[in-house]
């Protein structure tokens, strides 16, 4: 029970509009790169944990054991977990739990979405029924509303500006043109993003993240087992999760999001630092105003700061605390099961210092920050070396 | 009658009452009759899991805290967009998320007075909605 939890093994499939595979071959790209990165079989593998955040974008009811089945698991047990945009976060969580209780010694964790077949629209309804079915969706809320409505409010409490959020797209599409399995490499200009169309205002197309296929997975293991497995095991040393209200009317603030507040608490108690000791972050930018947010909650800068942050470039390499060095779900792209696991995998990449021409020197702390819907789920990890 | 321009829930007792009323120009709540905690829109039981609620008269008038036009819309509502939606508080300090009509963007501001009213949206549907005063 005393044993840490480390990462023995990460894959990452191409995220994308992945027309040449469906959820079980992306799923079978990220788990054999992870296998391969690992050094391991499937059959050393005691359990998985697979998160697929929603029935419809998978066209399958009861996709985790399509996922489980398809990659050579056969009879080991298999759970599903399921949070919305933070479905890997809540995986990987559960996968720790696993190894930390003694049920598994070495559990397989795999995140999964395909998402672009639905098209935009459809895709924005099926999304929009993540809002209550009976209260919000009825009155044409979508995602993008919600963030846009909050973006709203923190503009007019703090002063924060559209060019603000702009400068957020600027930095993840330009760390995503440097990350080989990111949706879009491309880098845009302040005025491309801020001349984009609109979504809902203060949103347009640019503050939005995309609409993507894609998978993840990681090799969760016991501390004997980990450094057993790995030459460079990276531990999970702090989880911290928590929930909020359904609706967001019932929110006494919308200029931030309370769960995230609290999990990170949680999760730096439990590491036992301070947000200072952060070396490396990836956080939730389903939009660009939860990035702004999100440097606030997780204590980056102070409440009402964020917009300076970007706009001071704190959050860029070399800056106070450098965020989304893979993209972000901005460029990296989104597909909702798989975000989660894709955190992990950047945060174990850039404190084993193979992140490339992204690499933060020297990060010996991580931290991942992964949202469900509009703060209904928060998960966030801190990670050492 | 049913609730909303679009709707994937099946008519209970309680939407039933509560579009009744609508339809006669009241707007009604929740509250608990144990601890004294208010829904608007209603729920048939507390979040303190006590099932012994009451509905009230919910105040019509409120301030803008947020607002946003919605110009891409879920596909059930393409033919309604571009739209306005918005969270206010009401005068007894609960918050109501809804359509606000009659409004462009550029005219809008939190703070804002507003006033809750009953509106047919088709011809078997109802939904409240948010006016400038």
């Amino acid at each position: 029970m005393t044993q840490k939890v480390g990462i023995a093994g990460i894959g990452h499939a191409k995220f994308g509009k992945r027309t040449d595979a469906t959820l079980r071959e992306l799923a079978h790209e990220a788990v054999t790169r992870a296998l391969e990165d690992a050094k391991i079989n499937v059959k050393d593998i005691d359990a998985s944990v697979i998160g697929v955040a929603c029935e419809e974008f998978a066209a399958q009811v009861s996709p985790a054991v399509l996922v489980h089945d398809y990659v050579g698991m056969g009879n080991k047990p298999v759970f599903r977990a399921e949070a919305a945009c933070a479905t890997g976060s809540a995986a990987i969580q559960a996968a720790w739990s696993l190894v930390k209780a003694g049920l598994a010694d070495v559990v397989l964790v795999v995140g999964a979405e395909t998402m672009t077949h639905l098209g935009t629209l459809k895709a924005t309804d099926v999304i929009a029924r993540a809002g209550d079915t009976r209260w919000e969706y009825p009155f044409g809320t979508t995602f993008p509303s919600f963030y846009a409505m909050m973006a709203n409010a923190h503009m007019h409490q703090y002063g924060t500006t559209r060019e603000q959020l702009s400068m957020v797209s600027v930095k993840n599409h330009m760390y995503g043109a440097m990350n080989p399995y990111a949706h879009i490499q491309k880098a845009i200009t302040l005025e491309e993003a801020m001349k984009s169309s609109m979504i809902c205002y203060p949103l347009n197309l640019y503050d939005c993240c995309l609409i993507s296929d894609g998978a993840a997975a990681v090799v969760l293991a016991n501390e004997e087992k980990a450094k057993k497995i790995s030459d460079t095991p990276i531990w999970l040393t702090g989880l911290g999760a928590a929930s909020d209200t359904m609706m967001i009317s019932e929110r006494e603030t919308l200029t931030e999001l309370r769960a995230t507040k609290i999990a990170v608490e949680k999760a730096y108690g439990m590491a036992g630092i301070t947000s200072r000791e952060v070396d490396v972050a990836v956080v939730h930018d389903c939009f660009t105003i939860a990035e702004i947010m999100a440097y606030e909650d997780l204590g980056f800068c102070k409440k009402g700061k964020g917009g300076k942050f970007i706009e001071e470039k704190q959050s860029y390499i070399g800056g106070k605390t450098p965020v989304n060095t893979d993209g972000g779900l901005k460029s990296k792209g989104h597909p909702l099961g798989a975000t989660g696991v894709s955190m992990t995998i950047e945060i174990t990449k850039q404190l084993r210092g193979e992140a490339g021409k992204r690499q933060v020197n020297g990060a010996e702390i991580g931290l991942s920050h992964n949202v469900g819907q509009i703060g209904q789920y928060c998960f966030v990890h801190i990670y050492s070396r | 009658m049913k609730f909303g321009y679009v709707s994937c829930l099946p008519e209970t007792p309680l939407i039933t009452r509560f579009v009744e009323e609508l339809n006669n120009g009241r707007l009604m709540g929740t509250k608990c009759e144990k601890c004294g905690a208010k829904y608007l829109p209603p729920r048939a039981h507390c979040k303190c899991g006590s099932a012994d609620i009451k509905w009230y008269e919910a105040p019509r008038r409120g301030k803008i805290l947020t607002y946003t036009p919605v110009v891409v819309p879920p596909e059930s509502m393409s033919k309604y967009a571009p739209y306005m939606v918005a969270v206010v508080k009401l005068e007894d300090k609960t918050r109501l998320l809804a359509q606000l009509t009659g409004v462009t963007l550029n005219m809008l501001r939190v703070g804002m007075l507003v006033q809750v009213i009953t509106r047919r949206v088709g011809a078997d549907r109802i939904a409240y909605e948010f006016k400038l005063v």
